[in-house]
Order: C-alpha cells, then structure tokens, then sequence
C-alpha cells in the first residue's frame, strides 16, 4: 500500500464504506501483512498472528461506515489492531489466574527453526519484557506512523507520546541482547 | 616481576578468557538496540504467518458475523428478559397478596358479623 497514492487509498476506503466487497477485498490485501507483522510484534506467537489478524479485519468491515475521515484510516486500522492485541494479551492475563495450568501451555517455545536470526531473537526477547502499552508504541512506530497520529490513537498528547517513547526505547535497549540464551 | 604482579596478570587473562569471541560486537549491538532490519524480520515473520487466501476467509467470517447478533444486542436481550421476569415475578407476587388480604378480610368480616351476632343473643 506505500505506493499507493493517499488519494487513491481514500478512494478505495470510501468503496469498501458502501459495501464494495473487491474494495473490502483489496483493503485487506493490501494491509494484511503490516497488521499481521504488528500483531507478531505485539504478541510475540505466531499461532496468534492470523486469528487476531482475522479479528482486526472483522472488526474493520464491520465498523468501516462509522470512520469519518477515509484519509486517517491507516491510523485507525491500527487502533484496532492495537486495541484487539491488547485486549487478547487482557484475556490471557484473566485466563491464567483462573487457569493456572494455562500458562504452561500458553508458553510453548516456538517450533525449531522458527527463530530465524540471533537478532529477531533477540528483538522478540527484548519486546516479550516490555508492558503491551509500550510494545505498541514501538510497533506502531516501526509502521511508520507520526507521533501525533500516535498520539490520537492513544488518546493522549504528543509531548506524552514522546515521553512514553523514550522510556520505551530505554527499556527494549536494556533488555536487547543478541547474544542471549533463548 | 613481581609475585603480585604474576598474580594480577593472571586473574586478567582467566577474566578475559570468560568472554566469548565477538564479545565487543555484541556489546556494540546491544548498546545500539535492534536494528531495522531486526525490526523488518520480525515483521516479515509475522506476515509469514497468514496461510494463502486469507482475505477470502475473512471476508466470510465477517458475512456470518453480521448474521450474528452483537455483544451489545445479545447483552439488551438478556438484560430486557431479567426485567420481564423481574416484572412477571412482581406482578404475581403482588396478585397473590391481594388475593390473601381479601380472603383474609372476608374471613375477620364473616368472624366480626358472628360475634356480633352472638353479642345481640347474649
């Protein structure tokens, strides 16, 4: 979707609002691997990726008619992609008090080979000791998005988001180490 | 040299032999943090993830969805049949009270007029 031009984006969204199904089609399409990218970075499991994937674009098509501005709909879609990300991590948090047995499951390494390089290790690592609130903020700034669409996303102020940036960074650089056992 | 010095050099070097090779690398990437590439792995990684004709699916789901009642309107339902109920309860309750109160009456009535009866006899 980068080398699509802003125009033509909110051209495609305005369709998909009437119920254009090919414009519905094409919306996801042309996000699915950004939002699935996000969720891995959110949540760290790849057995998550494509259901919550599923959810964020469900979510999208259902609520679609009520965005107001075609223009801001990246930013929107990654709201709810943030939104459902942390709702699944709130879930899970719920379920391991009542569960207690879950949390073995739920924490399965991932496949042999799964991991490609010592540094997506490490990154993957680094994220999994961070709050989902700063994860967010991280992933959401690797998608490109500006501290002040940030900032609406998050209901907050710039200065806040730059704040909350830092500490962020801090944090996933003291946790980073590409040289860590997994 | 020194004996103390001996000593020193050696503590150095069985210090020294405890970092792995490439050790000022790793330090220089952990200083640094994660690179774009570390980030755009990751990325790539997760979009690795959707199984081919995924759009498909989920335009599906979200048709079955919409023939779905909502959270909110499966919460109203619930919410409107406890206050049916809730009414239903009040309304057979407070019938049935009445109903008993006139009985009730009816009976002190007919006791009060045979009192009263046998008060006249007397």
């Amino acid at each position: 979707m980068e080398s699509t031009s802003p125009t033509a984006l909110a051209d495609l969204v305005r369709r998909a609002q009437k119920g254009d199904e090919v414009a519905q089609r094409d919306l996801i399409i042309a996000y699915q691997h950004r939002v699935a990218g996000f969720v891995y970075a959110m949540t760290g499991r790849s057995d998550y990726v494509e259901d919550l994937a599923q959810q964020v674009f469900i979510k999208m098509i259902r609520a679609l008619d009520r965005l107001q501005a075609p223009a801001q709909f990246e930013s929107w879609l990654f709201r709810l992609a943030r939104n459902t990300c942390i709702d699944q991590l709130r879930r899970q948090k719920l379920r391991r008090i009542f569960l207690p047995f879950g949390e073995e499951h739920e924490n399965i390494p991932e496949p042999a080979g799964a991991v490609d390089t010592e540094e997506l290790d490490a990154l993957r690592h680094a994220l999994a000791q961070l709050r989902p609130q700063d994860r967010a903020l991280l992933a959401l700034v690797q998608e490109g998005r500006s501290h002040a669409e940030i900032a609406e996303i998050l209901s907050t102020s710039v200065a806040a988001v730059k704040a909350r940036l830092h500490r962020a960074r801090e944090h996933l650089r003291e946790h980073y180490q590409p040289d860590h056992e997994a | 040299m020194k004996p103390e010095e001996n000593a020193w050099r050696a503590l150095q070097q069985h210090a020294s032999a405890q970092l792995r090779t490439g050790f000022a690398e790793r330090v220089l990437r952990a200083a640094q943090g994660p690179q774009p590439e570390a980030w755009r792995q990751l990325s790539a990684r997760g979009a690795a993830q959707l199984r081919p004709g995924f759009a498909e699916r989920v335009l599906r789901a979200a048709r079955a969805a919409v023939d779905m009642p909502s959270l909110a309107d499966q919460l109203a339902l619930s919410l409107g049949t406890a206050v049916v109920c809730a009414l239903a309860v009040f309304f057979i309750q407070d019938r049935t009270a009445r109903q008993e109160d006139e009985r009730n009456l009816a009976s002190w009535q007919q006791l009060a007029m045979t009192v009263a009866d046998d008060d006249v006899r007397l």
